[in-house]
């Protein structure tokens, strides 16, 4: 579903975000991306996105090369992937409901269907009584349900999110993970870039940690900090090793 | 903002339409004098058959008269009675048929000829006076270039300041609404979604200056119908435009509207809208 073969990425500014970064996620995965501040993460998700092209090396995503696909297909590309932010970005001014049929009445979805998908996905998150409630009225969980509603409504084959519980306190954190992690039994792929280590550490999932721009760390069933989490002493180095070997 | 920018477009175009619709009317005006009458020489009322004769015989002699054409003294009474009528509203009663003058009017081949022929027939027995009004076209002429040329540097300088003003406007709008493109661009619209609506705008604040320019020039041809009030012979009915030639102004004032209100908002969505 993504694959990074060799990605080099120098800002403009001469900072090297990411360096040499193969990595590969399947269809259907669940994926926590970890890493101190300024390691890359957000990075990583432009190129994603194509908000950014990489320097060196290719990016599959979807079947497709991001290198090959001219600029009036981004947008396409774009509707196969849904987004979520550490800071909502509702928009203040629409209503739950709104907020989320924006994102179909803007590729251009007929009435009936946005209707329909809006309804079932706030169904979906638990917001089925808010559906005309401004964003101001909400908690910031509730408006990151919107968020991840909205992201959603159309059925993306990859969902992101970066660092999606960054305002939340622990116990909605815990909440909206399990969403997104409902979302993932759905078949729909799920990257999570997060400092949160509580959420990192009960979910278990595979964990990609970076560190000054690279891969220093991809674990199944992994833990947010491997020297805490891992009590065989196992280093980071070497499971990255033990991973690269594995079949994505 | 959308305000300035309309009043902007509409003041500018009105002043293009102006300029235009000066031009065309000067030209329609002062047709009929360089292709027709050059040089008219006035009898004395009292003058005889003879001395008008002998004048007439005389000036269809001459190489570079085309041809002339005898006005009595009821067809030039008739005449003036009805320019004084629209002047005045009412015929001044101190003229009578007998009081006024017969006239030979004058085509010439060369009009620079008028001159000539005043200098040569003016003392003749029996004429009052020759006027040929070639001078006073060469200055109407002198006047209304330079007034269109005033015009249209105005109507230019205007009008980059409409297009400024278009530009800042959907520049504002783009800001204002950057939250919901940000979006946009995050859900996958495409880039004309986006696009169009900034687009229309401008367009649309270009057009309706433009509609306001047409309603300006139109009271303006409506206005120089009704000041010259039916009156064949004065300069502001010759000035009248005909129906196509007021169209054309017309549909180049709207062209130039729409052509301003979409280069303004297309550069603006180029330069401030990053898709
Ligand atoms: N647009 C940009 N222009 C220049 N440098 C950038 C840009 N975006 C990020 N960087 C730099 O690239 C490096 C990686 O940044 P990135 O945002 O990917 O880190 P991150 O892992 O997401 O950090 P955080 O956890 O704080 O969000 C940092 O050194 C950052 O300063
Ligand atoms: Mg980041």
């Amino acid at each position: 579903m993504i694959t990074l073969e060799s990605v080099t990425k120098t800002y403009k500014t001469g900072t090297v975000a990411l360096k040499d970064v193969s990595m590969e996620v399947s269809k259907g995965e669940f994926i926590f991306l970890v890493g101190a501040s300024g390691a890359g993460k957000s990075t990583l998700m432009a190129l994603i996105l194509r908000e950014e092209l990489p320097d060196e090396g290719r990016i599959w995503v979807a079947g497709r090369n991001l290198a090959n696909l001219p600029r009036w297909r981004v947008p396409y590309l774009r509707r196969n992937i849904g987004c979520v932010f550490q800071d909502f970005r509702l928009l203040p001014t629409k209503t739950v409901f709104e907020n989320v049929a924006f994102a179909l009445q803007v590729i251009g979805r007929p009435r009936h269907q946005i209707e329909r998908q809006v309804t079932q996905v706030l169904d979906l998150v638990g917001l089925a009584d808010k559906t005309n409630n401004m964003p101001d009225e909400l908690s910031g969980g509730e408006q990151q349900r919107v968020a991840i509603a909205r992201a959603f409504v159309n059925r993306p084959l990859i969902l992101i999110a970066d660092e999606p519980t960054g305002n939340l306190d622990p116990s909605t954190s815990k909440d909206i993970v399990q969403l997104l992690d409902r979302i993932n039994k759905s078949g729909t792929t799920v990257v999570v870039a997060t400092h949160d280590a509580n959420i990192v550490d009960t979910m278990r999932k595979r964990v990609i940690e970076l560190d000054n721009g690279e891969i220093v760390r991809d674990q199944n069933r992994g833990v947010y900090d491997v020297d805490i989490g891992n009590s065989s002493g196992v280093s980071a180095r070497d499971l990255v090793a033990h991973s690269r070997g594995r079949k994505g | 903002m959308t305000i300035a920018a309309v009043l902007t477009v509409a003041i500018s175009l009105s002043l293009v339409g102006a300029a235009l619709f000066l031009r065309q009317g000067v030209s329609n005006a002062t047709t009929e004098w360089r292709h027709g009458v050059n040089v008219i020489v006035w009898f004395h009322p009292s003058s005889s058959v003879t001395e008008q004769g002998a004048v007439g015989d005389e000036l269809t002699q001459l190489t570079y008269v085309k041809s002339c054409a005898y006005r009595t003294q009821t067809y030039n009474y008739d005449q003036g009675k009805q320019f004084f009528q629209s002047l005045l509203g009412s015929a001044s009663g101190a003229m009578t048929p007998s009081d006024t003058p017969a006239s030979d009017q004058c085509v010439l081949k060369n009009p620079n000829e008028a001159a000539a022929i005043a200098a040569r027939f003016t003392n003749m027995p029996g004429v009052l006076n020759v006027s040929y009004p070639s001078k006073a076209i060469h200055n109407m002429e002198n006047v209304t270039h330079i007034a269109q040329l005033s015009f249209l540097i105005v109507a230019l300088i205007l009008l980059i300041s409409a297009l400024a003003l278009i530009i800042n406007t959907i520049r504002l709008a783009i800001f204002s609404r950057r939250k919901e493109v940000s979006v946009m661009k995050l859900v996958g619209a495409t880039n004309w979604f986006i696009r169009v609506p900034f687009m229309l705008e401008g367009l649309v604040q270009g057009l309706i200056g433009a509609l306001v320019a047409v309603a300006v020039v139109s009271i303006l041809n409506w206005q120089l119908d009704s000041a010259s009030a039916g009156n064949t012979l004065s300069t502001l009915y010759k000035m009248r435009l005909a129906g196509g030639e007021l169209a054309f102004i017309l549909v180049a004032i709207l062209l130039i509207g729409v052509v301003i209100g979409a280069l303004g908002s297309a550069f603006a969505v180029r330069r401030f809208l990053d898709t």
